[in-house]
């Protein structure tokens, strides 16, 4: 095992890594950056994030009416002071990528234009057409590559975090190259690795959005915060499950059911399509549920209708998504109906940070949707999470920095390498069992999308904590076809699905516990919110047993909670 | 719930196994829905049938780049192709070109991205102005001047397919053309600093077209590049190589160096009339200067004036009032230049009221029909191998001596890749009684460019190894072939080039189409 060390470690080089690799490089230039990533970061799945990001820009729009908005959102469950802060803090990144070159799309005198978005009572996402993830991504890697003291290793799989005495001393990664793992020493750490949402069959993510760095904070000792909460977003493109941007209904885009109809005016009269993602989501599956959905090959959906917006502005606001309805779902949006459903889409839960991205361990640091701050609570906004990564990612850096400066590098212990090794290279690849990842990848998907999905009941979701925790058992049975080094993907797949079945079983622990109805989480044995109960967030902490739970206050600053239509 | 399957496809995917250096071929069938991806196919493959086969993918929806593979021989990414829109029953799947392979499908993307390290790819502006916490203000029409090109996933795609890329020197079609976005950006200040990285490589860009043919988000680097030496040529920091070019052609109206009046030199002792001595004529034969002034495709001239007059077709050339068409010239960034020449041919065309115009390079027609103001001037214009495919196939022109020779035909860019001429050039060949036409790897839309474009057949500095004619000669070569055929002047030039280079003298030989035609009739 080969040995590198730098003063600060980022993993996952998506919007909030290269935001805090950009953020640590200001700090000071003599500071050694290290940027570590399983993919190159262009391929990262924030580039797929389309419709906008929301930042306070115009004078009729305001810090506390962004703030309101985002905690109303949350059903209450955001820490307040984390979302007062993130709102002031995230049209200063909105300006600062405008400088870098970010083509954010205008108003007709040249300023930086803003659609309207769900929950959102101003227009405030700010947008590159529907391509704002992909322009924030490809623009902060322009900057990020400017700087001499980032070193970039592209396509090396992290796979654990050294932890010492409560602190984060350094971690494990495969180069895929070689297929070699080799040691890192560091003074700090952020982990910026994104969701876990690929446990699900129907999902808007990418492949790779696997939760790895969940996972590995979750074993090294970090807490994982309100993991229950998963996002399921009301326009996943059908059959892929491709997102189809909430700026289609910001547009002016509706949904329909199989009479015609309007349906949100019967859930959400006054914002109609533009209610918050959980509410939309959870209308259009009753409408599928009680058999008002339109029928396809692929079974019931819901229609998104953008045909009367015209030719001319899908092509100018909505270009990618009329592109990827026609390659993917072989529907041309000017002219027909795009054939959606809810498909999971995000975490609001993840690694616990405080508002400057600490975790409870000393020298780990967590930044974007892997981490939880809690900024959304128990339902995130649309646009707020590209904001979230830009405002967080960058506090991330600026603390590592902080932090790297006044630590020194630590000793990384010889036994926690070699059980890593004899973890990823005895018991994974060189298990010869009879099981195969694949199988095991599939059916937990699919118990995910069966009994974990929008609306939960106790005892599926007892019944599904059965059926992954047999699954983890098989796991420790499976065989790794390709024993090679060099770009084993096989190896990749099952480290991935290893981190997944964790995840998922904390997701499910977590829903099970949470006897309520809030946000995303949506129990119908239990069919309100319960504020006397439940208003503090869930811990979960890594046992050998599976996870332990604890629960803590949530902070509230100046809107107390109350009931929550639109 | 699910889509039935329509058929099945047998995929044929070129593997490497590191470990051991071997290349070797793994088939599979694979049952193939309607909307089933190549991506998809590949994960029913690793999924179900072989786990060991490595290939990179991630968003599944065309915007991360990842999943770019050759499909049989066109670079392609794997999610934005739909199996069944390939109608085809057997697909053979291989790497992405001009990278090395680290396993199966997987290529070293480094080299493609150590090209951008040379470009500084944000805003360049004074301090003072970044620093202000303010948003520049740019209309949503200078937005458009620039915003197709920002759409580059940097998938690496064109630089898979780019002749030129095999020499590192060159940034590569997306490197050049995210530079050529930022000059766009109304918002930058940094043209001088920008040029510098290119000034000594863009060059090498034969404008094949090839990077902007198989672009997934259909960027057109081709013309960013245009764009790029426009402003070089504009700053006058170019090449002597390019320099010379351009000087001939302001001082004497073709790039070859030799005065106008000696344009008409190939056609001593032969019978061939121009305007305005003959008032009237069916066609206008448009020469080419390389056809014209080169001694070798002079060969060429001949040939097609012979043609003409065996099948007693009334034709005229422009003799020494025919410039230079422009090709060339526009796409080496002079774009004035190029308006003064096409102007000139134009007002002949039209004094001479040309009804049918043939053409020897595939540039002029590519020129005469694509670039304005000769596109918006409604020329009827055809490439000599269209014309003599159809006096052919009318039975005006007939092949009567049989030529026992195993023959490939090289497909040049502007007719190919940029005309869609690709069958009737070979129907001529195939005309020809005894010609055995074999065909290349790379053929018709995935030929690979002979290196002659955009004035590189004049400019060339590459070494030997990095001329991408000599990468073409290598794959003819391997045919066993005695006559590699092609149908354009500059190809000839550059493919007889690699011929020297390689010393294969007496192994094979560069033919126009136009020659072996003239020894079979």
């Amino acid at each position: 095992m080969e040995k590198y060390a730098h003063d600060i470690i980022i993993v996952g080089a998506g919007l909030a890594g290269l935001r805090a690799a950009i953020a640590a490089a200001e700090v000071g230039n003599k500071l050694d950056i290290a940027v570590i990533s399983k993919l190159h970061p262009l391929r990262s799945h924030s580039v797929c994030a389309q419709g906008g990001t929301a930042a306070v820009m115009r004078e009729k729009d305001s810090y506390d009416l962004h703030a309101f908005d985002t905690i109303k959102g949350a059903d209450y469950l955001a820490d307040q002071d984390v979302v007062e802060f993130f709102v002031r803090r995230a049209p200063r990144e909105i300006i600062l990528t405008e400088h870098l070159g970010l083509p954010w799309s205008r108003t007709s005198d040249g300023k930086l234009d803003q659609r309207p978005f769900g929950g959102h009572t101003y227009p405030r996402a700010c947008f590159a057409a529907d391509m704002t993830g992909f322009h924030e991504m490809h623009t902060l890697y322009g900057k990020a590559t400017s700087y001499n003291n980032i070193k970039f290793y592209d396509e090396w799989f992290a796979t654990s975090i050294i932890v010492e005495n409560n602190t984060a001393v350094g971690l494990t990664a495969i180069e895929l190259k070689t297929g070699e793992m080799h040691a890192f020493q560091t003074k700090a750490l952020v982990m910026a690795t994104g969701g876990h949402e690929r446990i699900y069959e129907f999902t808007t993510f990418s492949y790779t959005t696997t939760g790895d760095g969940m996972a590995m904070a979750y074993r090294a000792g970090a807490p994982l915060m309100d993991m229950e909460f998963v996002q399921f977003h009301p326009t996943g493109l059908i059959p892929s499950g491709a997102l189809i941007t909430e700026g289609a209904r910001g547009e002016g885009g509706y949904l329909i059911n199989a009479k015609g109809e309007r349906f949100m005016k019967n859930y959400a009269p006054e914002k109609m399509e533009l209610a918050p993602r959980d509410v939309v989501s959870r209308a259009e599956q009753t409408e599928i549920n009680e058999g008002r959905g339109l029928e396809g090959p692929h079974g019931p959906y819901i229609a998104l209708d953008l045909r009367h917006l015209g030719e001319e502005r899908i092509n100018e606001r909505l270009p990618l998504i009329r592109e990827v309805a026609i390659k993917l779902g072989g529907v041309d949006p000017a002219k027909e109906p795009i054939p959606i459903r809810p498909a999971a889409h995000y975490s609001m839960g993840g690694i616990k940070a405080n508002i400057k991205t600490e975790t409870p361990i000393a020298g780990l640091y967590a930044a974007g949707e892997c981490s939880c701050l809690s900024l959304h609570g128990a339902n995130r906004l649309g646009t707020n999470s590209t904001a979230e990564c830009l405002v967080f990612g960058a506090v991330a850096g600026e603390e590592v920095a902080k932090h790297a400066l006044s630590n020194s590098l630590k000793e990384l212990s010889k036994e926690k390498l070699l059980a890593e090794e004899k973890r990823v290279f005895d018991e994974i690849l060189g298990s010869e069992g009879g099981e195969r990842v694949p199988v095991i990848r599939d059916e937990m998907r699919h118990v995910m999308n069966e009994k974990v999905w929008i609306f939960r009941r106790g005892d599926q979701l007892e019944s599904a904590l059965k059926e992954i925790r047999a699954l983890k058992e098989r796991f420790k049975h499976i065989k790794v076809q390709d024993k090679g080094g060099p770009f084993n993907t096989g190896l990749v797949d099952a480290l991935q699905l290893d981190f997944m079945l964790e995840l998922a079983e904390v997701t499910i622990v977590s829903a099970l516990q949470r006897t309520e109805f809030r946000g995303a989480h949506s129990r119908v044995d239990y069919p309100k919110r319960d504020d006397i109960n439940w208003l503090k967030h869930t811990l979960a902490y890594y046992t050998k047993e599976g996870p332990r739970l604890e629960y803590i206050p949530v902070t509230i600053t100046k809107w107390q909670p109350a009931a929550r239509t639109y | 719930m699910s889509v039935g399957v329509e058929k099945i496809v047998e995929f044929r995917i070129n593997r490497f196994d590191p470990q051991t250096g071997r290349h070797y071929v793994s088939t599979y069938k694979v049952p193939v829905r309607k909307g089933t991806s190549i991506l998809e196919a590949l994960q029913y493959i690793r999924d179900n049938l072989d786990e060991t086969l490595s290939f990179r993918h991630s968003c599944r929806m065309g915007i991360c780049g990842s999943c770019g593979i050759n499909v049989n021989g066109q670079p392609m990414l794997a999610c934005y192709t739909q199996v069944l829109d390939l109608k085809v029953d057997v697909l053979e799947l291989a790497p992405l070109s001009n990278m090395p392979v680290i396993k199966d499908l997987v290529v070293d993307i480094q080299p493609f991205f150590d090209t951008f390290k040379k470009i500084k790819k944000i805003l360049i502006k004074p301090e003072a102005e970044l620093n202000k916490l303010v948003e520049f203000v740019q209309s949503p029409m200078d937005l458009k001047k620039y915003w197709d090109l920002t759409l580059c996933t940097k998938c690496s795609i064109c630089y898979s397919a780019c002749p030129a890329a095999i020499d590192q020197r060159f940034l590569g079609p997306s490197t050049l053309t995210a530079n050529y976005r930022f000059i766009a950006d109304s918002r930058d200040e940094g043209l001088d600093e920008r040029l510098k990285p290119m000034a000594d490589n863009v060059w090498l860009c034969t404008s094949c077209n090839s990077c902007t043919l198989f672009c997934p988000k259909l960027v057109n680097c081709s013309n960013a590049i245009i764009d790029d030496r426009s402003l070089l040529v504009e700053s006058g920091v170019i090449p002597r190589t390019v320099k010379d070019v351009l000087e001939s052609v302001i001082k004497y109206h073709n790039p070859m160096g030799s005065h106008q009046s000696k344009r008409m030199d190939w056609a001593r002792g032969l019978n061939v009339k121009a305007f305005p001595e003959v008032a009237k004529a069916d066609v206008l034969y448009f020469v080419c200067c390389s056809a014209a002034y080169d001694m070798r495709n002079q060969e060429m001239a001949k040939a097609m004036a012979a043609l003409l007059d065996k099948m007693g077709i009334s034709y005229a050339t422009l003799g020494s009032e025919e410039w230079c068409c422009g090709d060339h010239i526009l796409r080496l960034g002079e774009k004035g230049l190029f308006e003064e020449l096409a102007e000139h041919n134009i007002g002949l065309f039209k004094k001479f009221n040309a009804e049918k115009i043939v053409v020897l390079s595939p540039h002029c027609y590519n020129s005469f029909k694509n670039d304005k103001p000769y596109a918006d001037a409604g020329l009827n214009v055809q490439h000599y191998t269209q014309f003599l495919a159809e006096a052919i196939d009318k039975g005006k022109l007939k092949t009567s001596k049989t030529i026992n020779k195993r023959v490939t035909y090289h497909d040049p860019c502007f007719l190919g890749k940029r005309n869609n001429i690709y069958d009737t050039p070979r129907q001529i060949l195939q005309s020809i009684k005894g010609l055995e036409l074999v065909e290349m790897k790379r053929t018709r839309q995935n030929s690979f460019c002979c290196g002659g474009g955009a004035g590189r057949v004049w400019t060339e500095e590459a070494v030997p190894e990095k001329r991408p004619c000599v990468e073409r000669l290598k794959e003819a070569l391997a045919l066993d072939v005695e006559v590699i055929a092609t149908a354009c002047p500059f190809c000839v030039t550059t493919l007889e080039d690699a011929v020297k280079v390689l010393d294969v003298e007496g192994k094979i030989v560069v033919k126009d189409i136009l020659e072996l035609l003239m020894d079979a009739v």
